[in-house]
């Protein structure tokens, strides 16, 4: 019977001329398509992955013997470390989901994967190529596609694509920590072209600085620049982008700031937002220890987990009382965004300094978070959550602290274990301010070339109309407006299921 | 007296609320609702499929009045709820039998006066003061 209506309603449509018409047009659409497709992948793609790989000079002998137990170990340390980094990915989706209002959660969530997929693919593409591989001091110019390199990377001995997974996650948190301070008023389609600029160029280009095998900032003599494991390379980036998008969106409907009576927007789940805060914690430990790629280092992963707790720990009591002498209250996310500034902080300098260094450092994330808030405040610049403060300029404070703690007793982690031939000494430990200079100029480069290509970007897209949403798909929330859902569908009165047979009726009707 | 109850958009009530403070109403019941009006449906999405949103979220506000604080109030609410587009709510006005202050056990015109309005102002701004 079913059958039979079928092949009805297929002859009688077929009679229609515009029916034909129209299923003509689709299929010579498709032929189009397919045939781009195929040229493409027999012209281009195919030989520019297989045939290249085919061709791909034979491998320089690493370092060190690809066999030995060494490099198993030291692989082994470098994959669980980005597994811990990419963890990251749920404290940040967490935190930022739980800091915002509930309408927007659904966009914080699909961003946040849908950046993440981005990354992976322009980060294989050209990111990897752009930032790590060598060419000029300020872009690397080999190794698209990761076609042509060795099996190790550097003199690490680590497997190239090994290191490419620890790298893509750190890529991928620049990339969640730009949407942080964009969130609920930001358009899903400029979500997408920023994002791809992002992780495509700037973070890659800009990267490639201080962490390129000849970037600039990392050749830079007498002392170059030292970033361990990344307060400017990944913080100050992503919480420079974040800064440049935050003002080229303006603030969220509604939002009246501090000096025109009002505050910040209520968060929707604190118990999200805190437990996102500890992942990232959790994380760090995967970020911080995993830069030495090498287990073999025990002294120096061992000290740098030890100083990346102390930082979080007395950056968090900072702000904690801090936030108290100004409120009178024990303010949660004062203390969250303590902590997390802690941790950026001592992201660069964690292999160099001593336990109270790191202490001190500490404190001082602590304290630049609480100022950094209320800076952004008074500019009446929206930062729903935070990430400027805690990402930008805690990891300049941190950069710059690496001058200041240094203790002159560590040098740079190897393969097989640590090297003490050229140590980091800083001005409190009687290195003079040789690399203060050193961490100033990178810092203030990075911040500064970051903020100003960010801000073209984002004014970019914003000239494409898809950087910020309709004031009515503001006001009803991101959720609906771009996702058609909300984050808590079964507490919406929506009526639905009577609704499906009054759609598809209405569906038939036009 | 009368009851005014009215609906509003939710974005709205920010304002509403400071339209009917400073009209001198300051005993409001404020709920959150969905309902159906002249709106059109949202199309929402559930994993792939496509579904009607009849409802929409609004506010309900609800205030008690003596007879002379009547007009001012739904002037009030006009003025601060209205955006000109279909959904900025309606406004309705019904006879109210009987009001008693439970603190106090007094009636009706007595019960509905706030114990002042001016009081309860000078609350609110030394609250924001201490804060």
């Amino acid at each position: 019977m079913m059958l039979l209506t079928i092949a009805r309603r297929l002859r009688t449509s077929w009679q229609d001329p515009q029916i034909r018409r129209y299923v003509g047009y689709m299929f010579l659409g498709k032929a189009i398509g397919l045939g781009l497709v195929l040229t493409l992948m027999t012209r281009w793609f195919l030989p520019a992955v297989l045939g290249a790989q085919a061709a791909a000079p034979a491998a320089p002998a690493p370092a060190i013997d690809p066999t030995s137990i060494v490099n198993t170990v030291n692989t082994v340390w470098v994959l669980v470390a980005a597994f811990l980094v990419f963890a990251m990915q749920v404290g940040f989706v967490m935190l930022e989901a739980g800091f915002a209002r509930s309408r927007e959660s659904v966009n914080i969530l699909v961003e946040g994967i849908v950046d993440t997929c981005i990354c992976g693919i322009t980060f294989w593409l050209w990111g990897f190529a752009f930032m790590f591989e060598p060419g000029t001091p300020f872009i690397g110019t080999t190794g698209f596609a990761l076609q042509g390199l060795p099996a190790t990377y550097g003199t690490t001995g680590v497997p190239l694509l090994a290191f490419w997974v620890f790298q893509f996650a750190f890529a991928d948190t620049t990339s969640t920590i730009t949407s942080g301070a964009m969130i609920g008023r930001c358009g899903f389609i400029g979500d997408l072209l920023y994002s791809v600029g992002v992780t495509g160029f700037l973070y890659p280009i800009i990267g490639h600085w201080a962490w390129g095998p000849d970037g600039w900032l990392a050749t830079m003599g007498p002392i170059p620049f030292h970033d361990f494991a990344g307060s400017t390379v990944v913080h100050t980036i992503g919480g420079a982008i974040s800064l440049a998008g935050a003002i080229a969106l303006g603030p969220r409907l509604g939002r009246v700031f501090k000096r025109d009576g009002g505050g910040p927007m209520p968060a929707h789940d604190l118990i999200l937002g805190a437990a996102g805060g500890l992942l990232l914690w959790f994380g760090w430990y995967g970020f911080n220890p995993g830069s030495t790629l090498s287990a073999m280092d025990t002294q120096g992963i061992g000290r740098v987990a030890f100083n990346t707790t102390l930082a979080a720990c007395s950056a968090g009591l900072t702000a904690l009382f801090y936030g108290y002498a100004k409120t009178k209250k024990w303010d949660l996310a004062i203390t969250t965004n303590g902590f997390l500034a802690g941790l950026v902080a001592i992201t660069c300098p964690c292999y160099w300094v001593s336990p109270s260094g790191a202490f001190l450092i500490g404190i001082g994330g602590g304290l630049v978070v609480v100022w950094g808030i209320d800076l952004l405040e008074h500019l009446r610049i929206d930062d729903p959550i935070g990430a400027v403060p805690v990402h930008m300029m805690g990891g300049i404070w941190g950069t710059l602290s690496l001058g200041l703690f240094a203790t002159g007793k560590y040098g740079a982690p190897t393969p097989t274990g640590e090297d003490v031939s050229t140590v980091v000494r800083g001005l409190f430990y009687g290195g003079g301010a040789g690399v203060l200079k050193a961490q100033f100029i990178g810092s203030a480069a990075i911040a500064v070339a970051t903020f100003a290509s960010a801000l073209a970007l984002m004014y970019a897209v914003k000239a494409t109309g898809t950087l910020r949403v309709s004031a009515e798909g503001e006001l009803e929330g991101l959720d609906l407006h771009e996702h058609g859902t909300s984050a808590y569908p079964e507490y919406m009165i929506s009526g639905s299921e009577s609704v499906m047979i009054a759609m598809s009726a209405r569906d038939e009707a036009a | 007296m009368k009851l005014i109850s009215c609906i509003i958009r939710p974005d709205r009530l920010p304002a509403v609320k400071e339209a009917l403070f400073s009209a001198g109403v300051t005993g409001i019941t404020i709920t959150r609702i969905s309902g159906h009006g002249g709106e059109q449906d949202i199309v929402s999405v559930r994993r792939g499929s496509k579904l009607l949103l009849q409802f929409h979220d609004k506010i309900k506000v609800e205030m008690a009045c003596s007879e002379e604080f009547v007009d001012r109030t739904i002037e009030a609410i006009v003025g601060a709820a209205r955006t000109g587009k279909v959904g900025d709510g309606k406004i309705f006005v019904q006879p109210l039998d009987r009001v008693v202050r439970i603190r106090t056990g007094e009636r009706d015109n007595a019960a509905l006066t706030p114990v002042t309005s001016d009081e309860v102002q000078k609350h609110s701004m030394h609250l924001a003061e201490v804060r």
